[in-house]
């Protein structure tokens, strides 16, 4: 016969007391916003609460992360010569590669199937330009923090010093497709206007990195 | 609703009223009834749908029709399959499809036709090594699918063409 163990009330309560006070610790520590989930992000004013100057950077960095580790960044950002698609990040159908500019060899070019906007008719995600990220600046593979020295690094970054990454992630067209990225693709979290806000303050912090 | 003027094969078509999400693929085969152009998996995987798009500056590309919508063509000046022959004689490349049997349905081929049509101008234009030129029909027609006859045939007959001209494709 098996024995099947009892806990009184007391203890069980003592348990759960245990984990919501961990939970609770685990968020300040990070200093993410409780309303912040998976598809939106935290204002930079949530992280206001954490005084130490550097571990507030990285945990504005960290809340960037959701953006960045999206498929709509990285799939376009991609390891080797192929981009991904779909949320599922699969190699890109038709197989078609990076070429010399970015935008695909000569007999497959990115543009001729990725006009100017989006056709959902067809579920074809279309803005003008439409490339590849340098090769340099490929992120897929790679941990937060690795992309965080990355994007640091004018020589894999276009040259960019930190605060001409604002304008790059809040007003860039571009970028700013991976929230308007159409039927049968999930935005990027937040929007670009909150994502600029994030960028903005974790520059103006010191830009440290997780 | 757009009104939509375009030349395709040499003559004027339009103004021509289409809705905005009309795709190329369904202009060319519903409205104009040119079939040629077939339509296969809709999500420009597999390339049968191409048609030539000539560029204002000489040099032509290959464009999949199911997944643009046809006002994107406006203005332009396309090639569909039915440009090839004429008077009813065939081009070097059909020529060369036949003879090695390089299709068998045939849905695939008017995308191989029109894809190494390019490719023989594009060379035409600019010559290449021998050495490269395995490699640049591999590339050239990479992506199109084919279901029945594989690839090896189509790459042959492209082959066969650009190495009867040597002086005109390659270095």
């Amino acid at each position: 016969m098996i024995s099947v163990p009892r806990f009184s009330v007391k203890v069980l309560a003592t348990a759960a007391m245990c984990l919501a006070t961990s939970f609770l610790v685990l968020l300040s520590v990070r200093g993410i916003a409780a309303s912040s989930s998976a598809n939106t992000l935290a204002p930079p004013e949530s992280f206001n609460t954490i005084t130490n100057r550097r571990q507030r950077s990285v945990a504005l960095f960290n809340e960037l992360g959701k953006v960045i580790m999206s498929p709509r960044c990285t799939n376009c950002h991609s390891a080797g010569d192929r981009p991904r698609q779909g949320d599922s990040q699969r190699p890109h159908e038709p197989p078609v590669f990076r070429g010399a500019d970015g935008m695909g060899l000569p007999a497959m070019r990115c543009n001729v199937c990725h006009q100017k906007s989006n056709y959902d008719p067809a579920r074809m995600p279309g803005h003008e330009p439409w490339a590849m990220a340098p090769v340099e600046m490929t992120w897929e593979g790679k941990t937060l923090s690795q992309i965080c020295v990355q994007i640091k690094d004018p020589k894999r970054n276009g040259g960019k010093s930190l605060a001409e990454l604002v304008p790059h992630f809040g007003d860039d067209g571009l970028v700013g497709w991976g929230w308007s990225p159409g039927v049968g693709r999930t935005p990027a979290p937040g929007t670009q206007k909150q994502t600029k806000a994030l960028v903005d303050a974790w520059v103006k912090s010191g830009a440290a990195c997780p | 609703m757009t009104a939509l003027s375009l030349t395709i094969n040499g003559q004027a078509h339009g103004p021509i009223e289409v809705r905005d999400d009309l795709s190329m693929n369904d202009f060319l085969r519903e409205v104009l009834g040119m079939t040629g152009t077939k339509f296969g998996c809709g999500a420009a995987q597999c390339l049968s749908c191409v048609v030539i798009v000539d560029q204002p500056d000489g040099s032509s590309v290959t464009n999949p029709t199911c997944v643009v919508p046809a006002v994107n063509f406006a203005g332009k000046t396309i090639r569909t399959v039915e440009s090839h022959a004429r008077d009813g004689k065939l081009t070097a490349l059909q020529t060369a499809f036949i003879e090695h049997f390089a299709f068998q349905c045939g849905y695939c081929t008017a995308g191989f036709l029109n894809e190494g049509q390019v490719l023989l101008e594009r060379l035409a234009a600019k010559r290449i090594p021998r050495a490269k030129l395995e490699q640049t029909i591999l590339e050239a027609l990479d992506g199109h699918l084919c279901r029945c006859t594989g690839y090896v045939r189509y790459h042959q007959a492209v082959r066969d063409v650009i190495l009867a001209d040597p002086a005109r494709y390659l270095t």
